[in-house]
């Protein structure tokens, strides 16, 4: 009996012990911010939008930012609410874990949203005092995608209708200065 | 007696700021075009709106010619007080079109902390923000920097030009004519554009790796804050974003030219005699190291950074940015909220005193710190001397001036209203119950034209904060004189006989 529950701890602890040498933290970005200090040298996940841009660095780096707000779930273009500032922190990982994910976020597109697993580097003095997280693993949770955007037609005929009134008025200004 | 001005006034003033909001209607020519390379829909009908209401508005103002062409003092003051307060309302129409923003309030202290460059910022999402409108912002601080009715100077000046000149806040006259020295302020800024959107453009796509556009866009944005000291970014997290010394070395070359005033530039360019013994080079340079040792003390008695490279570059950026009166930021306001101490003295002084007269930077300007100081010593040298004695104190500024008194009361007194706009401020931050540290700091960035944040300016912030900002903006931005001159006309109109 004493072998067969020894057996089974050992069992027990084969499957556990791999997942507790992998363990991170999962972190909430804008706490993340304010609590910088206290996650130095962590694995910590964080989960969000990637935008901006991919910048493909010459040392095999590559640079981007994880956002994480009510944007990158309830985008302002898919009639999302404003709920303040951006949230977002740099991230750097392998140009291999980048290099096939869809655009960055930007104003036609919602980036992927992806979780990104990393130690977070708080005032790293080999980079001259940067705080980012250096990711190991990109888990994309959801695919970007385009937005779709268009032109107020009320807008747009008022602009055409009162840039045609300016020219007519400096035309006419021009006339009277003629005389 | 007061007199209330005649319609001749009122038609000189009509038309010539008419002329100015068609010049900017022109300007918005390129933000326009932008959006269409871009692809840019819902911003390209916005910009073709605002460029109607610019011209219809302008070209309806000029309709009534007035019968005299030359401009008072009243008049120049008049038109760039109200061209400061027009621009910006009706230069926020796109921005407020873009669903950024919550209330109308809000593109319009963005469009006017774009306008006087001063960098703080209400938008939201910033960075799912089109291309074109991000650009539009920047080009605010590009217009405001050079100074709108410089451009205007610079293709129509006609009589009493000199008036709006000054009205901007700029006292320096490089050449003979007005339109020559706002036509070199322009070549001095062409120059400098040229030599900082190719540098942080190839900064962007060599070191940084951006795709070629994004490189350019980085380029052409962050050169028209860095040069115009105005601190918007195109991306939310300012020039952290980033994560490049290379990138941030570059920015902080075009932010010492932007705070240089122009008549430094000249001089620089005539082959820099005697710049080292200009009070005004001189005294920036001794602000700009104490506040710098103040800060370094602060943060490395805080132990914030454990490298000295590190310690030096984040605080040599941040002070670099509040003395300039840049605004950028390579850390999160959160972070900068936490420098207490040496390092937030050092900043909030920083911020204050500003930069160069006649530059694009705000503050209370190194000229007349400097002028202050010689001033208090020479009043100690006065009492230590025998009644009777005469001292007599020169300073170098482009050629050797006098001291007087009369000088001595207008550089006390625009300093003292400076020191008033920074306490109004602080005083509304405290009455919504703000930090003294919080509400100084945002206030003293607002009125020195700054655009550093320790995370106050938000959009759901009161709408008297936000308004008592705008204001210290636009005081901080004129220094004064325009605005003083504006409430005077609206009080003779009413009360005038």
């Amino acid at each position: 009996m004493m072998r067969r529950i020894a057996a089974a701890l050992i069992v027990v602890l084969e499957l556990l012990l791999p997942r507790c040498a992998m363990a991170t933290t999962d972190v909430d970005v804008e706490h993340l911010l304010t609590e910088a200090a206290a996650y130095e040298g962590q694995t910590i996940s964080v989960v969000g939008e990637l935008i901006g841009d991919y910048g493909f660095r010459p040392d095999g780096w590559t640079w981007t930012q994880l956002n994480s707000d009510s944007y990158t779930t309830a985008p302002l273009l898919e009639d999302g609410d404003l709920s303040g500032s951006n949230v977002g922190i740099g991230i750097r990982a392998p140009a291999s874990l980048i290099q096939d994910l869809d655009p960055p976020g930007d104003y036609h597109h919602r980036g992927p949203l992806v979780r990104a697993t990393g130690t977070w580097k708080y005032h790293d003095q080999d980079r001259g005092g940067e705080t980012y997280l250096e990711v190991v693993t990109i888990e994309v949770l959801e695919l970007g995608k385009r937005f779709d955007e268009s032109a107020d037609p009320i807008v747009a005929a008022a602009g055409v209708f009162l840039v045609l009134v300016a020219m007519w008025l400096g035309y006419r200004s021009r006339l009277r200065s003629a005389d | 007696m007061l007199i209330r001005p005649s319609r001749e006034d009122l038609r000189l003033i009509g038309y010539n700021l008419g002329r100015i909001l068609v010049v900017v209607a022109v300007a918005g020519l390129v933000p326009l075009t932008w959006a269409l390379i871009a692809g840019e829909s819902a911003p390209t009908a916005s910009f073709l709106l605002m460029i109607g209401i610019f011209g219809a508005v302008g070209y309806l103002m000029m309709q009534r010619r007035p019968q005299a062409s030359r401009l008072e003092w009243s008049h120049g003051m008049v038109i760039v007080s109200l061209t400061w307060l027009i621009v910006p309302a009706i230069g926020a129409i796109p921005l407020e079109l873009s669903g950024h923003y919550g209330s109308f309030i809000d593109p319009y202290f963005d469009a006017m902390s774009g306008l006087t460059t001063t960098g703080l910022a209400l938008i939201q999402d910033l960075d799912h923000l089109a291309t074109s409108l991000n650009f539009w912002r920047h080009l605010l601080h590009f217009l405001g920097g050079q100074g709108i009715v410089i451009a205007v100077l610079s293709v129509f000046a006609g009589g009493g030009a000199m008036t709006l000149y000054y009205g901007e806040a700029r006292d320096e006259k490089i050449f003979p004519s007005v339109r020559s020295t706002a036509r070199f302020i322009w070549l001095v800024s062409v120059v400098h554009g040229a030599f900082g959107i190719v540098a942080l453009g190839a900064v962007g796509y060599f070191v940084l790796g951006f795709r070629p556009f994004r490189a350019i866009f980085h380029g052409v944005t962050v050169f028209m804050a860095a040069f115009d000291t105005g601190g918007f970014a195109p991306q939310s997290s300012s020039l952290g974003y980033y994560h490049s010394a290379a990138f941030e070395a570059v920015a902080a070359v075009l932010m010492i030219a932007g705070a240089l005033s122009f008549g430094l530039h000249f001089a620089l360019w005539k082959g820099g005699r005697k710049v080292v013994g200009n009070l005004e080079v001189r005294t920036i340079l001794a602000t700009f190291l104490g506040t710098l040792l103040l800060t370094l003390g602060g943060l490395a008695s805080a132990g914030l950074y454990q490298s000295l490279f590190g310690l030096s570059r984040q605080g040599l950026f941040q002070v670099l940015s509040a003395h300039s009166g840049t605004g950028f930021a390579t850390i999160p306001s959160a972070e900068l909220a936490t420098w207490g101490g040496l390092a937030f003295g050092g900043m909030a002084i920083a911020m204050a005193l500003g930069g160069m007269a006649s530059s694009t930077a705000g503050g209370v300007k190194s000229l007349r710190v400097g002028l202050t100081i010689k001033a208090l010593s020479s009043q100690v040298r006065q009492v230590l001397l025998p009644e009777g004695a005469v001292i007599s104190t020169r300073y170098w500024h482009h050629g050797w001036k006098q001291l007087t008194s009369g000088l001595i009361q207008a550089v006390m007194g625009v300093s003292l209203l400076y020191v008033a706009l920074y306490l109004l401020g602080t005083g509304v931050g405290l009455m919504y119950h703000l930090p003294l540290g919080s509400a100084l700091f945002e206030s003293v960035s607002a009125g020195a034209n700054v655009g550093l944040s320790v995370g106050v300016t938000d959009p759901s912030m009161p709408l008297a904060l936000k308004l008592t900002y705008m204001l210290q903006m636009w005081a901080g931005r004129l220094e004064f004189v325009a605005i003083f001159s504006l409430i005077g006309f609206l009080f003779s109109l009413v009360r005038g006989k």
